[in-house]
């Protein structure tokens, strides 16, 4: 298998003013191989969302080296990086965050429209079809503002799949579901999955990381421990048993 | 802590609080100014009357005349009178006056007249508003002859009659209240009374008479035209009330005013909108504050005392250095001010009224802001700490799918679409960019207007290529003769058509008798735009002007029959028309030529003429110069361009001011408009990015959005300079003769270079100011 991600020595220092800096990930080193389904998880200010941020190109390394498919993407120009975003990559955020002019059929189909991979109607047809997928196809003309957190974040899923990207990073994409939401977006992820594309998620719900097959552990900046399990199957394995043994396996790393 | 708070907020957001300071103050700086102007105008208006002492009714008269008779009449009524004096002009043709290498005042449209100094009233001034008292071999030359010939004290002018000559000194420059403005056509210059009696048995110029009246402080100004007349004393001439000379002097600093008061209404209201966009714009930011201030217990009063407060301390600040600066800024603009009315415009009254500006800007700014910060009222706490506020209750259908966009990129469809889904915010900058265009086309199209041939519309005249008028010499009548014949065979002249302009007694609506010019002649040759109705055809039509058929006047509508005396017997003649006329004080008449002429009370003779295609204007101007020395010969541009005088001046700086300040606003307004939108709109641009559009792509929307309101802006601009400015315009122009002015409208200045040129600057801008920082990490703004 070949590594889509690969970061070495990466760090991540933030300014907050003056004689104030912020030392946010400490050389970390971090594979994520294609088709691989990660979570990151570890105590609030460990580092998981920057690490995030960091290795999908979408905020600036300090100092190492992060590769997307093999292709340094620390000092590419904002031109290339938007490129990447555009054609390879996609975003869930926890908090949604959809364009407010948008009806919930035109966010899907936006990013398709600026890459101009397809043509306008079979742009639409893809959205039309995501949509149906995550079982919101009636509220496609509605604004944001008649939807519920669920079926934004559905919207905000296919929006993601529209150009078809290698990876889907997730900050929290559950964050600020209710349990059956959770369950549902869980599910999707895993379908996407499946179909080969690799998912990154960043999580603090153990019932979310089980449905991963490997887990990274952060403290302080750094990955101090990784979990890796099968892919979940729904039909042959028991939830429960996942859960657990994670729960286990973060207290003994000081969870 | 307030203070602090005031601070902080000044130092986050300083080029919006800026930008705001900077209209506020530009709003003062204007209304201090313009509120000076006229506490300037009002003070040199009143010094220059006093030491002027100006005659309250002026009887203009050339021919015989007895003073023994004006004598008895003045002691009859001595009730209304205070004082008589008659001052003898003596009126000499411009081509007789030579000054520098070889030139001479034949150009000029003026009648020049050298005097005496009065000995009781209306008397002549010089720059110090001092009586002017001029010695042998001297002579003080109008302010307005100084200005146009650019005549310097020192110089020397010539006055030329047959074999004879006598040369003055230019020993000091006249203003003469009764005579400095352009728009009366009759200017003084000043000698003394051996030159004078020297001139008079050179018999060089004509007699005329001014027969002066300055009335007792409750004289009945009315009652002594209509005992003059009834007197049947010398009046051929036209009579002038004081109030006219009042009105002349003070129209072109008036017109400043008022543009300057119209734009400072205007910074006014702009610096309203951009507080009510910086608010709109930094309210999710602020409400999260303002919910913080309100959980913690601070009162809803305290909580808007703290927004309040930025702006009283803004308008405060602004309102001094406004207040300081308009007195540099009048300096500029009171020049015509200190030529014509009063060289010394110091004086307490500019430094109170100008501080009626600034109180007034920072009421109206406070209580603006009180309006807007009501909404402060409305928000709970909790429901501000939650945020998003202004984005709930948004369920209109939805419109503008993107499928449906069939003609431009994705990327500029977002930016068109944007401004409709957002008009409210987008519409200040609509309104800025109207407003642009409206103060350059405006000024540009009245400047036109006044700079082209139609102008002659409302003047009373109607359009010709060239026209000579012919005055108080000896030979005139005989001229007039020749002139026509000879006209009749010049084969260049395509066509022509002569005018008589003579005094006539009107019955007026008392029913008693005034003066009135009528001018009478064939008008269907040279055709008069009418307001209503037509030009006199046939016996017993005549035609008015607008002045004259108005309530202040004869008070006639077209079809209403007016008492004309012709020749010692009353006629009526029907009012077929009403005309414009800003001329001889708007109050003039057409006749045809049935009406007989009243041949002792010929005031002047006005010959138009076309030239046949291929004939030189010019040429043809200069031929008819050499053959009647005393003619004036004019093109109808000229003509209008010199009556007009300063005005067209105080038109250019008004249209070069309007150009800088519309260019000023847009680009200060674009800048911060652009500012505030793309911090209000920074998530959303983020979550742009974040799918994968780099920062051009961004860009491109905002320009495309801003453009599309700029274009849209343009058009709106143009249509209302074109109709309301006409509007505008029409309605102070109505004072003066001219009640419906049709503005000129050059479309590739109107609708190619202006809009081009805003578009230039205003695009410039945007593609500058339209930065999307690219540096920063995306997850900062998800994560603030």
């Amino acid at each position: 298998m070949t590594n889509i991600i690969e970061a070495i020595s990466m760090n991540k220092k933030v300014e907050l003013g003056k004689d104030n800096e912020l030392h946010i990930l400490k050389d970390v080193n971090l594979e994520i191989e294609e088709g691989e389904f990660v979570s990151v998880m570890g105590p609030s200010g460990s580092g998981k969302s920057t690490l995030l941020y960091n290795v999908s190109g979408m905020d600036r390394i300090t100092s190492g080296s992060v590769k997307f498919k093999g292709r340094e993407i620390g000092g590419l120009k904002e031109e290339e990086l938007a490129k990447i975003r555009l054609k390879n990559m996609g975003f869930i955020f926890q908090d949604i965050n959809l364009l407010k002019n948008l009806s919930l059929i035109d966010n899907v189909m936006f990013p398709a429209l600026v890459s101009k991979d397809k043509d306008k109607k079979a742009g639409h047809q893809k959205a039309k079809k995501l949509l149906e997928m995550t079982g919101i196809e009636k509220l496609a003309d509605h604004n944001i503002t008649q939807a519920s957190g669920g079926q934004l974040q559905r919207v905000g899923i296919c929006r993601a799949l529209i150009n078809d990207p290698d990876i889907i990073f997730g900050d929290e994409p559950t964050g600020a579901l209710d349990s059956k939401s959770t369950e549902e977006i869980m599910s999707i992820l895993a379908e996407i999955n499946k179909k080969g594309t690799t998912v990154m998620i960043v999580t603090h719900d153990v019932k979310v990381a089980a449905k991963t097959e490997r887990i990274l552990y952060m403290v302080d900046g750094n990955i101090v421990a990784q979990k890796k399990m099968r892919k979940y199957d729904a039909q042959h394995e028991d939830i429960k048993e996942r859960e657990e043994s994670i729960m286990k396996w973060l207290v003994e790393n000081g969870f | 802590m307030f203070l602090k708070i005031i601070k902080n907020d000044f130092y986050r957001k300083k080029i919006i609080t800026g930008t705001v300071f900077v209209f506020i103050t530009m709003a003062v700086l204007l209304g201090a100014s313009a509120t000076n102007i006229v506490a300037n105008l009002i003070q040199s208006m009143t010094e220059l009357q006093e030491r002027a002492v100006p005659a309250d009714i002026t009887q203009m008269h050339s021919g015989k005349y007895n003073q023994g008779e004006i004598d008895k009449f003045t002691e009859e009524q001595r009730e209304n009178i205070e004082m008589q004096e008659t001052m003898v002009l003596l009126t000499l043709d411009g081509s007789n006056i030579h000054f520098g290498k070889n030139q001479t005042m034949a150009g000029t449209v003026q009648d020049i007249s050298f005097v005496v100094q009065n000995k009781k009233f209306d008397f002549i001034l010089d720059l110090d508003n001092e009586k002017l008292d001029i010695k042998e071999g001297e002579v003080a030359v109008p302010i307005y002859f100084m200005e146009q010939y650019d005549l310097k004290i020192g110089d020397t002018i010539t006055v030329k009659s047959g074999g004879d000559e006598k040369a003055f000194v230019i020993s000091d420059y006249a203003r003469d209240f009764e005579m400095n403005s352009s728009l009366t056509s009759s200017k003084r210059f000043v000698i003394n009374q051996n030159d004078y009696d020297e001139m008079l048995e050179m018999q060089a110029g004509e007699l005329e008479y001014l027969i002066e009246f300055k009335l007792n402080e409750n004289g009945d100004s009315q009652a002594v035209q209509t005992a003059y007349i009834e007197a049947g004393l010398p009046a051929n001439g036209p009579t002038v009330g004081g109030s006219i000379f009042l009105l002349f002097n003070a129209m072109s600093d008036a017109a400043v005013v008022m543009v300057i008061i119209f734009i400072s209404i205007l910074l006014i209201i702009i610096a309203s909108l951009c507080i009510r966009l910086t608010f709109l714009a930094t309210i999710d930011e602020d409400l999260r504050e303002i919910g913080v201030m309100k959980a913690i217990g601070i009162s809803k009063k305290d909580v808007k005392n703290v927004y309040l407060n930025k702006y009283r301390v803004m308008s405060v600040a602004a309102g001094i250095i406004g207040y300081l600066l308009s007195f540099v800024l009048v300096y500029l603009f009171n020049g015509n001010m200190r030529l014509y009315l009063s060289s010394d415009l110091s004086g307490n009254l500019k430094y109170l009224l100008s501080l009626i500006a600034p109180l007034f800007v920072y009421f109206m700014i406070v209580m603006y802001s009180k309006k807007i910060l009501k909404r402060i009222d409305k928000i709970s706490a909790v429901e501000a700490l939650r945020s998003d506020i202004m984005e709930r209750g948004k369920n209109r259908k939805y419109s503008f799918r993107l499928l449906t966009n069939k003609f431009f990129s994705t990327n500029i469809y977002m930016g068109l679409r944007d401004v409709w889904k957002r008009f409210k915010l987008y519409r200040l900058l609509f309104f800025i960019f109207v407003v642009c265009t409206f103060i350059v086309i405006l000024p540009l199209n009245m400047y036109n207007t006044m700079n082209s041939p139609e102008f002659s519309t409302y003047m009373g005249i109607g359009k010709s290529d060239i026209r000579i008028d012919l005055r108080r010499t000896d030979t005139i009548t005989e001229d007039f003769n020749k002139l026509q014949e000879e006209l009749k065979n010049d084969s260049d002249i395509e066509k022509y058509a002569a005018y008589i302009t003579s005094s006539y007694q009107v019955k007026n609506a008392e029913g008693s008798w005034d003066y009135m010019n009528i001018e009478t002649g064939d008008f269907s040759v040279f055709p008069l735009n009418y307001l209503e109705g037509r030009a006199p055809k046939v016996e017993g039509e005549i035609s008015l002007s607008y002045a004259n058929a108005s309530k202040d006047g004869l008070n006639k509508k077209v079809g209403d029959e007016v008492v004309v005396k012709v020749a010692g017997t009353a006629k009526t003649l029907k009012v077929s028309g009403i005309y414009q006329d800003i001329t001889n004080g708007g109050k003039t008449a057409k006749a045809n030529t049935s009406l007989s002429i009243n041949e002792e009370a010929v005031l002047w003779y006005i010959v138009s003429m076309d030239v046949a295609q291929g004939v030189d204007i010019r040429e043809k101007m200069d031929y008819y110069q050499n053959t009647y020395e005393s003619a004036q010969i004019n093109d109808i541009k000229e003509y209008t361009q010199q009556t007009l005088g300063n005005i067209i001046d105080q038109m250019t700086t008004i249209v070069i001011a309007g150009i800088a300040i519309a260019i000023l606003i847009a680009v200060l307004i674009t800048a911060l408009f652009l500012k505030m939108l793309l911090s209000k709109d920074m998530s959303q641009i983020a979550i742009m990015r974040s799918v994968g559009l780099t920062s051009k792509n961004v860009k491109h929307q905002y320009m495309a959005g801003t453009l599309l309101v700029l274009t849209l802006g343009i058009i709106f601009g143009v249509l209302a300079s074109n109709y309301l400015g006409e509007f505008l315009v029409s309605m102070a122009m109505s004072t003066m003769g001219a009640a419906k002015i049709e503005l000129v409208n050059i479309a590739w200045q109107t609708w190619l270079l202006c809009p081009l040129a805003l578009i230039v600057v205003v695009g410039y801008t945007i593609s500058v100011c339209c930065k999307v920082t690219e540096e920063d990490d995306l997850s900062v703004v998800f994560k603030s």
